[in-house]
């Protein structure tokens, strides 16, 4: 009887602090994906990730995380976007640069952020990033 | 006797206080020529020279337009992914502060004209939701918006084919008062600075 009472608290620390490891990984990818992201996308998405009127479409209370596949995010931070996009109902032209510089670190980061300023508290790990670079 | 001396310096830091407070004027920058008039040496200041351009309804737009207003000049180009998107940030804020203010306007000038035509300064103008005459989008002779940034808005800007968009410009706003005359620069692509330029154009509509 002892023993399972042992087992189970020895189960649950386990799964707890399994669980915190991943949550500190996480916010740590949030914390970078907040600078590269201040750095990289603030300039035309804004600080607050609201976009700037018809010009540049909101990355933070966007639809773009129910509709736009993890492939198709990677892709456009990293390559850019050309012609029109539609952003809550909202259709935006003109093009967006590509990010050359970043890596699939930096993208996993940004996307963890963005995700997370989404509501959606999931890391993007950085396999995922990395294998959709590896796909053109 | 002590009381004459507290009141008497209470008197000083009163007066000293007042004078500290009097109003700040702007700078006239630029070069500076004089002139004599009538026996007097009158100084004249750098000022704007005459300029027509085509803004984003593709109507021309030329010194004329700006009589008896102050505004607020900068360069940019439409495809531009660095600092520009920051500026026009920082511009819709002017905008949106003196839109009902008809002493005031704004211009930004293309360093891009080739690209920029007036239709394309028309979809960035309606995609930011702004209007002339408040704001005019200028496009024109390259050569001519080039040098016109240079001497008269003192404003670097010249195109680079190794810069990320393909033309390198400083961030500025210049601010112009009634008379054409250059009365101060600051960073269009950080918010103080511009806090500060808001600040300066109160003085100015001030001015006499």
């Amino acid at each position: 009887m002892k023993n399972i009472f042992y087992l189970a608290i020895f189960g649950m620390f386990g799964v707890l602090s399994c669980q915190s490891k991943e949550e500190i990984l996480r916010q740590q990818y949030s914390i970078e994906g907040m600078n590269a992201y201040q750095t990289h996308c603030a300039n035309c998405h804004q600080i607050d990730g609201k976009g700037l009127k018809d010009l540049y479409p909101p990355v933070i209370g966007t639809d773009l995380f129910q509709r736009v596949k993890d492939q198709q995010l990677v892709h456009l931070i990293k390559y850019g976007q050309k012609g029109e996009i539609i952003v809550n109902g909202k259709k935006y032209e003109g093009y967006m640069p590509g990010n050359n510089k970043l890596e699939a670190l930096d993208i996993a980061e940004i996307l963890t952020y963005l995700k997370e300023k989404n509501g959606l508290k999931t890391i993007f790990p950085l396999d995922t990033s990395r294998k959709y670079l590896s796909i053109n | 006797m002590q009381q004459k001396n507290i009141f008497l310096t209470s008197f000083l830091i009163t007066f000293f206080l007042f004078s500290c407070s009097k109003e700040k004027k702007l700078p006239y920058l630029g070069q500076k020529t004089t002139q004599v008039h009538l026996n007097k040496i009158d100084t004249i200041y750098h000022t704007i020279p005459a300029f027509e351009f085509l803004n984003q309804d593709s109507v021309w737009i030329s010194q004329k337009n700006l009589d008896n207003k102050i505004y607020v000049a900068d360069f940019f180009f439409t495809s531009c992914p660095t600092i520009c998107p920051k500026m026009k940030t920082q511009m819709i804020r002017l905008y949106e502060r003196y839109q009902n203010n008809q002493e005031v306007a704004l211009v930004s000038y293309t360093i891009d004209p080739e690209y920029d035509r007036p239709n394309v300064l028309k979809k960035y103008a309606n995609r930011l939701h702004i209007q002339a005459p408040k704001w005019n989008l200028l496009t024109g002779d390259k050569k001519a918006i080039y040098t016109l940034g240079e001497k008269s808005y003192m404003v670097a800007a010249q195109e680079d084919k190794d810069e990320v968009g393909g033309f390198v410009h400083s961030g500025a706003f210049t601010l112009i008062d009634k008379k054409k005359h250059v009365r101060g620069i600051y960073d269009g692509t950080r918010p103080n600075e511009v806090d500060r330029l808001i600040e300066d154009m109160e003085i100015l509509l001030k001015e006499k």
